[in-house]
């Protein structure tokens, strides 16, 4: 980083609003051509809109962007790639049922007498993938691909519009640990060949293994940068929260001898002709005890709680609870009989979102007050008890009539625990339960699971965060494949020795070890 | 939220679609020539006397409920997400059925006419359900279903009317069913009139008004204040949310599919009860599709469905002083039309508006965040050191 190369972004005191709120603050950025820049800051910080309005978006309320040292102002996205500027969105924008070549070019065809000149675009693809080693193969079907092979489409369609600057957005969101590292290999040769990358994360141990240098933001403002190889991960974590973290603290055990819930020898089948998604899965949780759940997501942990909670019809074994067994029980009858559900996706299986909170606060609770008196709604006990919660989980809302699409993932979130916590379930289904929420809330979450777990709550937690998992669980197991491989003790277990056994290699060294 | 804006909120979109509709009826008439003011004109002049002016209310009225219940059986299934379209076959078959078998009876008046009603929503319950089994064991959509259950319902009722249940006598120019007695029908309610001091008209008022009213209030409780409907729209507005919660979505499926039925049964009963006494070649039709565009308008809500019925009613009624103002009739059909599509648009504008605005309101109440709430609510967690 010398005086004479200009920067290949620099951003000056940007800032953004929107109706009622401040999104971005006086952003201060400064990224140097040629290096991986990471910007990392927790859930609403403000890393999205900031790059939306990098990527011409929307536009700063005040503000300056330099690109190679010229300012711009950026309309569209449009103007962001004629300036160089590339964005890999988090969720990927491809069609299925096209080539990789069609994906590639779709939006900025070369053509050769109103047709596709399939040759040119070709020959610049392998140009394109030969030079950054991104081994594409331009006439496989996008459906084919895996999700790596998705996300370097999705590289090569940003390079192959001229881009010299890419945004990625949460680029390891979507992967599995192996994929990765060769994520990271693909910046490194993208770097080497003089390109930009900034990468936006929050999972701080992936930004200090890849960065050349990092921002932090935090409440929509720039609050430093910091160098990957003299800060660690906790310094990171501090910068972001804005406080000191407090260290994992040694728990006493809450353990009871009374099983809640029993499963035997589980197996839930898969689509004909393919194996069984959950096979042969048992496992006890006993009163105040967590049992973990460990595994790459798609092993089974989904369909497991699916059919704990009787969604799923299992094709073999018996689900016990208390002393009962709930196999046959319906969904309602199993949630009547104290079975709490924190589901993984809260807009799919949580929400109504265009419903008010208070009616929200009814789902999954239809049959028992104080929502309901005999076959009616009690509508006035319901928005009472919604307020309770609000209060009481610290629900951020103006109030219970409010629809669930107005509230923040973690206030969503927040609400649903309060509402399953309000019942006293005697198990609890606790799948993804501060996944996309803010630190702030994801501490909440926590605390109100421990606190339950006290007071004799049974929790099967499935997580992809393996510090959670260890920091929560009494007992972990770690599925693969649909079953059960190892059982581990959370006391002992380290998040690389766990990440060996959810590959299936219990000696290889797990990525995310450096 | 005051009660003012919470009104207001619901009747924008409508409002919105009805100004719409309106403007583009008067562009369409612009170009065809015709005087927009002046067809107004025409439809809101419902006569020169009071006695004429009531005629014109009563028609109005009498044409209104048919196509309420017909709106608010399509609601049942727009509610959580199931597009009855065949509200059309579900009430000819109904009608005919409850006509053939309230004509062969006698029974005492009460228990007559409430037979007649009985199976008249068996009969649309039953035809409906085609719909739902064919939805939950085979996965057929119901949009299919329906639309092919309208033809063979249609199909159906005229074998039925010019074979085992004529009752017309052979080669008269209007095939119908046998007669219902006295005892099956249902008087008008034209006392109101008088009790009011006001003209009694010639035509009476249907006396089925009171039953669709009593109907609305029992679907809008049922909907809006029983653990039923709340389980009913919980599925239209996320089967997934809906089936975690342990509602059972299949048989939702069956049970919203057969109370849509049902009251879809009733729509042919207005007219069968209060004027012709027997299904005929001629009975009245298309009231299950104008059923769809009514609960469209009316938000899927009882209240608004009525105001819908009533909108709807005014503008067919109409077509005859427009004909006799040498005024094409069709300009109703046009302004009919464009309400549907100006109402698909507004709902989805109105939607967005009032999102929005709560999602500001949200924004407000939650942000910034309180500084200390951050750091007082730090748990004993785990964020890593990092590896080494």
């Amino acid at each position: 980083m010398t005086e004479s190369t200009p920067l290949a972004v620099e951003l000056r005191g940007i800032t953004k609003r929107f109706p009622g709120v401040v999104a971005n603050s006086d952003i201060e950025l400064r990224v140097a051509r040629g290096e991986v820049h990471a910007i990392v800051g927790e859930n609403g910080a403000g890393k999205s809109t900031l790059m939306k309005t990098l990527y011409g978006m929307h536009r700063p309320d005040e503000g300056q962007i330099l690109v190679d040292g010229r300012e711009v102002h950026l309309r569209s996205p449009n103007d962001a790639i004629a300036a160089g500027i590339g964005m890999v969105h988090q969720h990927f924008m491809l069609a299925d049922n096209f080539t990789v070549l069609e994906n590639i070019v779709l939006g900025s065809e070369p053509t050769k007498g109103g047709r596709l000149d399939r040759a040119t675009a070709r020959r610049r693809i392998t140009e394109i993938s030969d030079s950054y080693s991104l081994g594409l193969e331009p006439d496989a079907l996008v459906e084919e691909l895996g999700v790596g092979d998705r996300q370097r489409v999705e590289i090569a369609k940003v390079l192959y519009r001229g881009a010299t600057i890419l945004i990625l957005d949460e680029p390891t969101a979507v992967l599995v640990p192996q994929e990765v590292d060769e994520l990271f290999g693909n910046l490194a040769e993208l770097k080497r060949e003089g390109l930009t990358v900034i990468f936006i994360s929050h999972k701080l141990d992936e930004v200090r293994k890849v960065a050349d240098s990092i921002t932090v933001i935090r409440r929509g403002t720039t609050v430093g940068t910091a160098d990957p190889r003299t800060t660690t991960a906790r310094q990171l974590a501090e910068m972001m929260v804005g406080a000191e973290l407090p260290t994992p603290a040694t728990r006493d055990s809450t353990v009871r001898e009374t099983p809640v819930l029993r499963i035997d020898h589980l197996t839930v089948p898969g689509a004909p002709g393919s194996r069984a998604v959950v096979d042969d899965v048992s496992m006890t949780v006993r009163e105040g005890e967590v049992v973990g759940i460990a595994g790459v997501e798609g092993n089974g942990q989904s369909e497991l709680i699916d059919a704990v909670l009787g969604l799923r019809v299992p094709s073999a074994g018996t689900v016990v609870l208390g002393d009962e067994d709930i196999t046959d029980w319906s969904t309602r009858q199993r949630r009547e009989g104290g079975v709490g559900f924190i589901p993984e996706d809260r807009h799919r299986q949580g929400m109504l979102l265009e419903a008010p909170l208070w009616e929200n606060r009814i789902l999954g609770h239809q049959t028992r007050p104080p929502a309901v008196k005999g076959a009616f709604i009690d509508r006035k006990a319901a928005r009472e008890d919604t307020a309770r919660i609000m209060s009481e989980y610290d629900v951020r809302a103006p109030g219970p009539n409010t629809p669930a699409v107005a509230l923040s993932g973690g206030n969503q979130q927040k609400l649903i625990v309060g509402r399953e916590m309000s019942a006293h379930p005697r198990v609890l289904l606790a799948a993804h339960p501060t996944r996309g929420v803010d630190v702030g809330a994801q501490s909440v979450i926590w605390e109100l699971l421990k606190d339950a777990r006290a007071e004799g709550l049974g929790i099967v937690l499935v997580s992809a965060d393996l510090e959670e998992l260890i920091g929560l669980s009494d007992t972990l197991h770690v599925m693969l494949r649909g079953q059960l491989v190892a059982t581990v003790d959370p006391r002992q277990v380290t998040p690389e020795e766990l990440g060996g056994y959810m590959t299936g290699g219990h000696e290889a060294t797990p990525a995310g070890a450096a | 939220m005051t009660l003012v804006r919470r009104v207001g909120t619901l009747l924008l979109a409508p409002a919105l679609a009805v100004a719409i509709a309106v403007v583009i009826s008067a562009v369409v008439m612009g170009l065809l020539g015709v005087s927009p003011v002046q067809v107004l004109k025409v439809m809101v002049d419902l006569g020169d006397t009071p006695s004429q002016q009531i005629t014109a209310v009563v028609a109005i009225l009498n044409r209104a409920l048919p196509l309420f219940l017909a709106g608010l059986a399509v609601a049942i299934g727009f509610r959580m997400s199931l597009f009855n379209i065949g509200v059309e076959g579900q009430y000819r078959m109904a009608t005919i059925m409850a006509a053939t078998i309230g004509a062969a009876v006698a029974l005492p008046a009460p228990l007559h006419i409430a037979l007649i009603i009985v199976v008249a929503m068996a009969v649309g319950a039953i035809w409906a359900g085609i719909v739902a089994v064919l939805k939950v064991t085979r996965g057929v959509s119901e949009v299919i279903s329906s639309i092919m259950l309208n033809f063979i319902a249609l199909g159906l009722a005229s074998y039925l009317l010019t074979g085992p249940f004529r009752g017309s006598p052979e080669g008269a120019s209007i095939v119908s069913t046998a007669q219902i007695p006295e005892s099956g029908r249902l008087g008008g309610l034209n006392g109101v009139f008088d009790v009011l001091g006001l003209a009694n008209p010639p035509r009476q008022l249907y006396g089925f008004l009171l039953i669709a009213v009593v109907v609305g209030v029992v679907i809008w409780v049922l909907l809006q204040r029983t653990r039923f409907g709340f389980d009913l729209r919980a599925t239209g507005l996320s089967p997934s949310a809906a089936s975690a919660s342990g509602v059972d979505a299949r048989r939702m499926v069956v049970k919203t599919m057969l109370l849509s039925g049902a009251v879809a049964g009733l729509v042919g009963l207005p007219d069968l009860l209060g004027r012709t006494y027997e299904y005929s070649s001629d009975f009245t039709s298309g009231l299950g599709f104008l059923g769809i565009a009514v609960a469209l308008l009316g938000r899927n809500n009882p209240g608004g469905i009525a105001l819908a019925a009533i909108l709807y009613a005014f503008l067919d009624r109409a077509s005859v002083p427009l004909q006799s103002a040498s005024l094409p009739s069709s300009v109703v059909t046009i302004i009919q039309g464009t309400i549907v599509l100006a109402v698909v648009v507004a709902n989805e504008i109105a939607g967005r508006i009032t999102r929005r605005a709560a999602e500001r309101a949200s924004r407000q109440s939650s942000g910034p965040p309180p500084d200390d709430s951050m750091t007082t609510r730090q748990v004993p967690g785990v964020v890593s050191e990092g590896t080494p």
